[in-house]
């Protein structure tokens, strides 16, 4: 394991994008571990696109991640995935949410959005290692479709890469989330784990 | 998983904070007992921070009503011998700006700390200052980090500098290190609380031309005394390279780019490196040194060339022969990044790039346009969609009596309602500061001949609406002003102001009401509608707009956020409105061109509403002119 492990996670506000970085920087500090972050919300969460960064190791100072320096990247959202190809190199891991939130200025005719085989004809442009996923499906098998991003984080670990434990993980989900919920959430992040390596097999 | 928290007593463990609350535990750590804040994006969370545990830890803690009246409270509690801080965005200091310029004539007695939190790219805000100019105007110290660990470190410490020199400090943040991550180690509470004093004293308290005469001098010789303990505080910190041709300054957060770059570019051992975080005074000593010791210079810093200058100055002082690069290589605009200081030090070194920075930009010119647009929203559900809805309709309806070239003007504010400027609404023809709408409002009617309709927030009212209003009375503006009253400060996270009936540390007090406050300052036409009612909201600012003379209507109805957590704490239903297909013309696209609502969507060409967004407003229905949308 290198010095310096960088992910970023895009999507939508409200899409829990947040949360997961603050599960991911608990958990490597818990395994003491050095991290920095940075997030980018916008003028607010209303609806706009949100990117959040979490840099795990000894080598890393500075809040936001260099360009083309990025090792995985969770779309949450594909085309909020594509907003970010400046921070991908071949070797980057990308963990796709093939689920689309199409934002309100294409009904109101004042932009498009590109459909899902164009966006990953760009993105494998820049990454040689793609891996699809229906997270919000499969947070609906775990119980509830708002585990979505649990599921995410799910598959972000099952790629075998991270510096942190998956035990260390699992334990901040747990203590993140109400006793009624957690039981779903921790489900939901086995499911994204085993899609994740099954995807990769 | 640990459970600790910004207020846990645990010096030497390791804690995951947002860097607002780094800066907080900075402040709490200094046992500091006043805090005083306006709301304002990159800087709101520190004084959240610091209300959630006030009671706890016998702090007074207040969301006041502007930024000036903030460091005001700040400054009295200083005077006090009380150790005070006050917390703003960039802009906000230029609220506070009077105070401020001669706070510093008067020093510190207890600690007293300005964070001003400035926003480099303007991610949400009206421009880019850099405030570090404002603390050279006014003598102030300032105090810049590189990481958030150094935010906490430096405010602990800010406030015993600012004792220890009897002078107030600034602590400079940019929005990556308020709204930066990572983790911090404790230190030590101080848990000693101070009795207020007030000792009279006319000649450092009262300012007459005589006082400023006097107290000028004393100003001068504290920040001397500042200038000369720079260069020993941990926070400069000189690294000379043996064989180092090139040396970078590196202010504040550049510091933890510049060291990224240098390692990315692998030539650690051929520069030398002066980190500075105290860009104002600079540490002369140690500057000389470095530009003594290469022969190029770097200086890195984000927005204007602050340092730049005055290290210029220094070498020329100094007749010390060395090029200083710095805005002819590094941006004035936006935030600076690693890969902006690889490029630059690259260009300076002849070192390789370690990665084909140009390959990648081509490949993001050539995904741009593939990218659909998402800006940020009104929410679904929100009142001031509905408001802005009202204001376009009366404000055409006159307009058209007045003639056909007649375009009715919306001077517009700081706010969520702000959001509404994209398209379809394009609700705002200005926005520029605090107030702004009313102040633009009051000189456009005196020069132009059309319908004016400005609008801002209750929580903007209350910060710098108010003279603006009076002045309308007093100089005769027949203007129209709409206060959206949400009843929250919504944008930058609902804080409680003097129209919300509670305080930052939660305790009940008076609720202002806007309309009051109008009647009482003079204005004859007041009203107060519902903007979910949008005939009557339509009509009642049409009368207001007809009206001869300054007329205030109230809309107001709570923000959609507020309202929907309620209801869901009350597990009341929410029922969504539908499209009847039946109904709808599918051409006819009133309620998306109208309302932009994020939950009236188009599939294929149908026309649909998303119940997971929609919050039953309802106001879609009553703009529908085939009576097409109905409730589930």
């Amino acid at each position: 394991m290198g010095k310096e492990f960088n992910i970023l996670i895009t999507g939508v506000g409200g899409q829990g994008v947040i949360l997961m970085s603050e599960l991911l920087g608990k958990a490597a500090v818990a395994d003491n571990l050095r991290v920095r972050g940075s997030e980018i919300l916008g003028m607010a969460v209303r609806g706009g696109s949100v990117t959040s960064a979490i840099r795990i190791g000894e080598d890393v100072y500075g809040p936001l991640i260099p360009t083309g320096k990025c090792n995985a990247l969770v779309g949450m959202e594909p085309s909020e995935a594509l907003r970010n190809i400046s921070y991908l190199s071949k070797s980057t891991l990308v963990l796709l949410n093939t689920v689309v939130t199409v934002p309100f200025t294409v009904s109101i005719g004042e932009s498009t959005y590109p459909s899902l085989e164009e966006i990953l004809r760009q993105l494998g442009k820049a990454s040689d290692r793609i891996i699809q996923l229906d997270a919000a499906k499969t947070a609906q098998d775990a119980g509830s479709r708002l585990a979505t991003n649990v599921v995410m984080l799910g598959a972000l670990f099952g790629t075998g890469q991270l510096p942190i434990k998956t035990a260390t993980i699992k334990e901040a989900i747990q203590a993140h989330f109400p006793a009624k919920v957690a039981p779903v959430n921790i489900k939901a992040f086995n499911l994204g784990y085993e899609a994740c390596r099954q995807a990769i097999k | 998983m640990k459970d600790l928290t910004v207020s846990s007593d645990a010096p030497g463990q390791r804690l995951f904070v947002l860097g607002n609350e780094a800066i907080a535990r900075g402040a709490i750590e200094a046992g500091v007992q006043v805090a005083a804040a306006y709301p304002g994006t990159p800087s709101s969370e520190i004084l959240e921070t610091m209300s959630g545990v006030a009671k706890e830890l016998d702090m007074y803690v207040e969301w006041s009503t502007n930024e000036k009246v903030a460091f005001e409270v700040a400054l009295a509690a200083s005077i006090c011998g009380v150790r005070a801080l006050a917390s703003m965005k960039h802009v906000g200091v230029n609220v506070a700006h009077d105070p401020l310029m001669t706070a510093s004539y008067i020093g510190a007695k207890g600690g007293l700390v300005l964070l001003s939190a400035d926003d480099p790219w303007a991610w949400s805000s009206q421009n880019e200052q850099d405030n570090r100019y404002i603390a050279l105007q006014g003598y102030i110290p300032v105090l810049e980090p590189s990481s958030i660990q150094e935010a906490k470190d430096m405010m602990a410490d800010a406030f015993k500098l600012s004792e220890q020199f009897g002078q107030l400090f600034m602590l400079r943040s940019v929005t990556r290190i308020g709204h930066a991550r990572g983790d911090i180690t404790l230190g030590e509470i101080s848990h000693e609380r101070r009795k207020g004093q007030f000792v009279k004293d006319r000649t450092k308290l009262v300012y007459t031309p005589r006082e400023a005469r006097i107290n000028k001098p004393l100003m001068l010789e504290r920040f001397d005394k500042i200038k000369k303990a720079v260069n020993t505080l941990p926070y400069n910190q000189l690294k000379l390279a043996s064989s180092a041709k090139l040396g970078i300054i590196a202010c504040g957060l550049s510091y933890s780019y510049t060291l990224e770059a240098v390692k990315w570019l692998g030539i650690e051992d051929r520069v030398s490196i002066l980190k500075i975080g105290t860009p104002n005074p600079l540490p002369e000593e140690l500057v000389i040194r470095l530009l003594s010791s290469v022969k190029e210079v770097l200086v890195a810093e984000e927005l204007d060339p602050f340092v730049e200058l005055h290290v210029k100055a220094i070498a020329g002082e100094h007749n010390i022969p060395v090029k200083i690069h710095g805005k002819d290589l590094l941006p004035r605009i936006g935030e600076l990044s690693t890969r902006k200081l690889t490029e630059a030090i690259a260009k300076l070194t002849k070192a390789r790039t370690p990665v084909d920075f140009a390959s990648i930009d081509k490949l993001e010119q050539e995904t741009a346009p593939l990218l659909p647009w998402r800006p940020p929203a009104l929410c679904p559900g929100c009142p001031h969609r509905a408001s802005h809805y009202a204001i376009r309709v009366a404000s055409r309806r006159v307009a058209r009596e007045l003639g056909k070239e007649i375009e009715p003007i919306y001077p517009g504010d700081i706010g969520c309602y702000a959001l509404a400027y994209n398209p379809p609404q394009e609700a705002s023809d200005t926005i520029i500061c605090m107030g702004g709408s009313f102040g633009i409002a009051n000189g456009l009617a005196h020069v132009v001949d059309v319908p004016i309709v400005a609008h801002l927030g209750d929580s903007t009212f209350f910060h710098a609406g108010i003279p603006p209003l009076v002045n309308a009375v007093y100089n005769k503006a027949n203007i129209t002003m709409v206060i959206m009253d949400n009843s929250a400060t919504a944008m930058t996270g609902f804080q409680p102001h003097p129209g919300t009936g509670y305080t930052a540390m939660g305790e009940e007090t008076v609720m202002l009401k806007p309309e009051e406050i109008a009647r009482a300052c003079g204005v004859k036409f007041v009203e107060v509608v519902d903007p979910f009612d949008l005939k009557t909201a339509a009509e009642t600012i049409e009368k207001a707009i007809r009206f001869e003379g300054p007329a205030v209507v109230v809309s107001r109805r709570l923000c959609a956020i507020i309202d929907q957590r309620e209801k869901k704490k009350r597990k009341e239903k929410i029922i969504p409105y539908r499209v009847d297909q039946d109904k709808c013309n599918e051409k006819c696209n009133a309620c998306i061109e109208l309302l932009g609502c994020p939950a009236i969507i188009k599939e294929g060409t149908k026309t649909v509403i998303d119940s997971s967004l929609c919050t039953g407003c309802g106001i879609c229905a009553q703009v529908c002119p085939y009576k097409a949308i109905v409730p589930e």
